[in-house]
């Protein structure tokens, strides 16, 4: 029980320093849209690719 | 009728777990070839990178005989310098270039000199059946801005290797091999004696009929990872990501390529708010008219060009 909670520490301290710091979050930000189009267009392409052919 | 009804689901029952075997049992001492390192991205590059230019374009290429040609080419319209501020800074520029190309199933050689004094040069031949040699040279009238590079790739049975040397001490080296038949892994090492550096860097390739799934890591800082998708004869899609972490760039683009019988078609968007597309249209027989767009809205800088190709 202590250990998860050390680690949820943890982590709230990780997501505080990439989240508020702005240098850190115009890289992070840069990358979760890079991601998450990168991402989601392999899930498009799988899924409704066939919707594209002639 | 029942029992012709019967006959063929039981002949059917009895083949298709017989093919499960054969598909399952892999040979590995006759695995295909890889294609060679540095087009490992090569399906993602045709589709998402077209050549986009800004300006006006016309290429002529004329044959001489079955081996020979020339070709003359003319471009007129803007060149951006890279500058230190993010204001892209362009310079109209226009030139004529000459070129000649001979090629025969063993040698290739292309030759290219433009009015400004650049000169390039490539030789592609094949020394003997595995091991071919490829060489490359731009020479200009500026100082240190000329640069040659060699290489010598060697075609093993399902691996290939490369050699490379270059001026300023540049060596470097490759390999690549195939894991299973879809599956290749390879490695490649460089070091730059000019700039004291040097990089080692990973890939790996898996390919189905329908798909193309790359991934490449170098300790230069460089992730690029890539997905191709055939959806039929005509399309493909692609996606790909470039990371850059040591100079913390990162790029996602995703595009697609129709190639049709008169035209070909390839679009793209980025996750840096830019989206391109290019066109080739056949007019006539030999003759294709180019267009090519560039909008991107960040920098609000925004190019057009049109181009016209005669000649095979």
């Amino acid at each position: 029980m202590t250990d998860s909670v050390v680690s949820v520490e943890k982590l709230k301290a990780f997501v505080h320093s990439q989240y508020y710091d702005e240098e850190k979050w115009a890289l992070n930000s840069k990358l979760l849209r890079a991601v998450g189009l990168f991402a989601g267009s392999i899930f498009l392409m799988r899924n409704y690719g066939d919707l594209m052919a002639i | 009728m029942a029992t012709a009804l019967n006959v063929p689901p039981a002949t059917t029952t009895t083949t298709l777990p017989q093919m499960k075997k054969e598909e399952e049992k892999v040979d590995y001492l006759n695995l295909p070839c890889p294609i060679p390192y540095e087009e490992i991205h090569r399906e993602a590059l045709m589709s998402l990178k077209p050549e986009l230019f800004e300006g006006m374009r016309f290429d002529f290429t004329k044959g001489l005989n079955q081996k020979f040609s020339l070709s003359h080419s003319v471009f007129m319209g803007p060149m951006e310098i890279p500058s230190q501020s993010s204001e892209t800074i362009k310079i109209p520029t226009a030139h004529y270039e000459f070129g000649a190309n001979f090629i025969d199933p063993k040698l290739m050689l292309f030759g290219r000199i433009l009015t400004d004094g650049r000169l390039n040069a490539r030789v592609k031949g094949d020394l003997t059946e595995n091991l071919s040699l490829k060489a490359n040279a731009q020479l200009t009238n500026e100082p240190h801005m000329s640069h040659g590079m060699v290489s010598f790739d060697y075609k093993g049975k399902d691996y290939r290797t490369q050699f490379q040397l270059g001026n300023g001490a540049l060596f470097g080296a490759n390999y690549i091999q195939s894991v299973t038949p879809h599956l290749s892994f390879g490695g490649e090492v460089f070091w730059a004696g000019q700039h004291r550096k040097s990089g080692i860097g990973y890939a790996a390739r898996y390919n189905t009929d329908k798909m193309v799934a790359t991934g490449q890591v170098a300790s230069t800082g460089l992730v690029a990872l890539s997905y191709v998708q055939k959806v039929s004869e005509k399309v493909s899609l692609a996606s790909d990501l470039m990371y850059n972490y040591m100079s913390k760039d990162v790029t996602a683009s995703f595009g697609y390529d129709y190639i049709l019988r008169q035209c070909r078609l390839r679009g793209k968007i980025d996750s840096n708010g830019c989206v391109a597309a290019f066109l080739e249209e056949r007019l006539n027989m030999g003759l294709n008219f180019i267009l090519s767009s560039e909008l991107d809205h960040r920098k609000k800088d925004y190019k057009f060009g049109f181009g016209l190709t005669v000649g095979e």
